[in-house]
């Protein structure tokens, strides 16, 4: 019967990465980069957490359906269901979870532009806009309705410091290239150029490394 | 908070992480393929070798339903090797990482295993932008998806020996803490792997000499998840603690730059500045 | 002199930061130094006023200097309000994602896993009211519950609230030590999810094996 195995095996078109494994990269790398980058990120346009969200609801269910059953076999398969439905969970948690601490630290900063709003997922939006009406509110009722009409905003930015707060961009971080690529960063006493290869580890600062990353050049680590 | 956390992989997260490295197994009890998130596994039929991740290897393990097939580089003599590398070949970089795994495309041409494109079109198009450092190889029809630990095969029975991957350090320990029956002469392996730990970790304190300087990129071509993980926090911190002391001396040196460059650079500025 | 109460304030977020509980707010701080944000904003009404709306900085430097300073205070005094209610909130919220139900937490301390330790109180009044969170900042922590639930409720099979440990060991090997009535009746070794158990070997009916 393994007949069918063996020929797949040899099979190389078959060898192409099964969809399911391309999003648990593409899940896996979405959440180290987001865990690993000052900023927050583009939420993905491609649909994968809403796929993969969808997943894991279809296996929830099939849990449910196989937990009748005593049969040790059905048993075990279902230790090994239930062991990476956890793991999967996990990475959905932590990656939204990463986004809102970003979202609720610079809040103001995530809905000042268009640009920057479109990084959001639609939940998020909503989120953010609300957290931040609840909040002004609360300063409001709290001490900022007693003040005069021209000081009760929280994005003024007279005397040139402004009250928006950003998110440091010249953090460092990790990159890992995943094409030789020229990499250039800027540096205090001196900016670097390197001819970077395939799996080169690189620190440089976040500004510089975002333009790799976008293009899918590189990968934060 | 939502999220009480530094920046960056902790290494409990490093350790799950690693977790998804596929390791070959021998199974010891047929099991029928489970239908996972992540694909369906294949079925497992004794003695016929298979790769899973980790975490379901040691699943499998912990049941004893199936040992594990130590990656060959985790054998006494490619670390051995590894060592010879990194103590006299180059006594300053980490050893290489492993290159990348090639596959037959059947065709008679050898492809990097790590990518893909999501167009099924079979016009022999395939190798995506490796080797080509220009950036403008890019089809924008075309999605490519390169693969990168822990979705590289750098861990089952086909990897490379004498070479470290990514998640070396976790994987080893993992492997020695629950399946060292399975690892050919397990003690020397251990001391073998402290040695190894010992040279790196020197490489990784000397490297914070170079971010000192504050050239701008530095390459750590080589180094492992968890040895990322442990040092983190004091890296980025003095790369950061660099930059910010020196803020108004870059900033100055941008803006000279930038005058010289404005006035076309050539010798005649330091003329018309006397 | 101006800004000093708007430092005391600043101390105050300094020192909560670090704290595992939420001190008392401030009420009193808090009205001062909005007083002295009105005060000032009326001091420059007056400063103002001669001129009829054409003031011109460079004409009456002296006044323009006064309205700077005045200024420069007003949105310092901002600034510091700003932190300390921000810091607070920071900490309430922090509280919601933990789980706890911080309006039911009538007169308990409001601190860092210490709800659970008994409920020892060394703040409630007798009255049963949070007596640390102001009616506003109450106000707040339900309705950011309530946007948190929200939220959550998008994603409900991942439990967003859930643990931020990489999950190990979900199932464990246990060993039965004695009879756990409906439980278990069969001594023998069992292969079970370790949150099913975790009382159960807390009791001392299970043990785990490595």
């Amino acid at each position: 019967m393994d007949i069918d195995d063996i020929l797949r095996e040899v099979d190389p078109a078959s060898q192409s990465i099964p969809a399911e494994t391309r999003d648990l990269q593409a899940l896996t790398r979405a959440w180290v980069a987001e865990r690993s980058s000052p900023e927050l990120l583009r939420w993905p346009a491609d649909g994968l957490f809403e796929r993969v969200n969808d997943r894991i609801k279809q296996q929830i269910e099939r849990v449910e359906e196989m937990t009748g059953d005593m049969d040790p076999k059905t048993n075990f398969a279902l230790i090994v269901i239930q062991t990476e439905l956890e793991r999967f969970k996990y990475l959905v948690r932590s990656y939204l979870r990463a986004r809102i601490a970003k979202i609720d630290q610079h809040t103001l900063h995530y809905l000042s532009s268009p640009d920057m709003r479109a990084r959001l997922s639609e939940t998020e939006q909503a989120y953010a806009t609300r957290h931040q009406a609840l909040l002004h509110n609360h300063y409001l009722s709290s001490f900022l309705s007693a003040f005069p009409p021209a000081l009760q905003n929280l994005n003024d930015s007279a005397g040139n410091i402004s009250m928006i707060d950003t998110p440091d961009t010249d953090t460092a971080v990790f990159i890992r290239l995943l094409k030789d690529s020229l990499v250039e960063g800027r540096g205090t006493d001196g900016d670097g150029i390197m001819d970077g290869k395939n799996g080169d580890i690189i620190i440089l600062r976040w500004s510089d490394a975002k333009p790799l990353v976008d293009s899918g050049r590189a990968e934060v680590i | 908070m939502a999220l009480p956390l530094p920046s960056g992989l902790v290494p409990a997260e490093v350790a799950f992480l690693c977790e998804m490295e596929m390791i070959t197994i021998v199974p010891r009890q047929r099991l029928e393929s489970i239908p996972m998130l992540s694909g369906n596994t294949p079925a497992l039929r004794p003695p016929r070798r298979a790769d899973l991740p980790l975490w379901l290897a040691l699943l499998l393990k912990k049941q004893r339903r199936a040992n594990i097939v130590p990656p060959p580089w985790l054998l006494p003599a490619s670390l051995q090797e590894i060592i010879h590398i990194e103590t006299n070949v180059d006594p300053q970089a980490f050893s290489p990482p492993p290159p990348p795994p090639m596959r037959s495309d059947g065709r008679g041409i050898a492809r990097p295993y790590a990518v893909t494109t999501t167009t099924t079109t079979s016009s022999g198009r395939g190798g995506g932008g490796y080797g080509n450092a220009n950036g403008r190889d890019e089809d924008p029809n075309t999605k490519e998806l390169i693969l990168a630990p822990p979705f590289l095969p750098s861990c089952t029975q086909d990897a490379p020996s004498g070479y470290l991957p990514y998640h070396w350090l976790e994987i080893a320990e993992t492997l020695l803490a629950h399946a060292a029956d399975d690892i050919p002469n397990a003690p020397e392996v251990r001391a073998l792997l402290r040695d190894l730990q010992e040279v790196r970790a020197a490489k990784m304190r000397g490297s914070t000499q170079h971010l000192e300087g504050g050239g701008g990129v530095l390459n750590l071509r080589g180094v492992g998840a968890m040895e990322l993980a442990e040092s983190r926090g004091f890296v980025l911190g003095v790369v950061d603690g660099v930059r910010k002391l020196g803020a108004s001396i870059e900033a100055s040196r941008r803006e000279e730059e930038l005058e010289r460059g404005d006035d076309g650079g050539d010798e005649s500025d330091d003329d018309m500045e006397l | 002199m101006h800004g000093d109460l708007g430092n005391k304030l600043v101390q105050q977020a300094k020192r909560t930061q670090n704290l595992a509980h939420l001190p008392p707010y401030q009420t009193e701080l808090v009205r001062a130094v909005t007083r002295e944000v009105r005060d000032l904003d009326k001091d420059v009404a007056a400063l103002l006023e001669p001129f009829q709306g054409s003031f011109h900085p460079t004409d009456d430097q002296a006044v323009a200097c006064t309205l700077l300073v005045n200024h420069l205070s007003m949105r310092r005094n901002k600034r510091c309000l700003l932190a300390y209610h921000h810091t607070r909130t920071d900490k309430l919220e922090k509280l919601v994602w933990k789980g706890y139900d911080v309006v039911d937490l009538a007169g308990q301390q409001v601190g860092d896993g210490s709800v659970n330790a008994g409920g020892a109180s060394n703040v409630a009044n007798g009255d049963g009211s949070m007596n640390n969170l102001s009616p506003q900042e109450e106000d707040y922590v339900r309705q950011y519950s309530d946007l948190l639930a929200a939220y959550k409720g998008q994603w409900t099979d991942i439990d967003l609230t859930g643990s931020l440990e990489p999950p190990r060991d979900l199932f464990i090997d246990v060993r039965v030590l004695k009879d756990a009535g409906e439980i278990q009746t069969e001594y023998g070794q069992f292969y079970v999810r370790q949150g099913d158990v975790e009382r159960l070997i807390a009791q001392g009916y299970l043990q785990k094996l490595s």
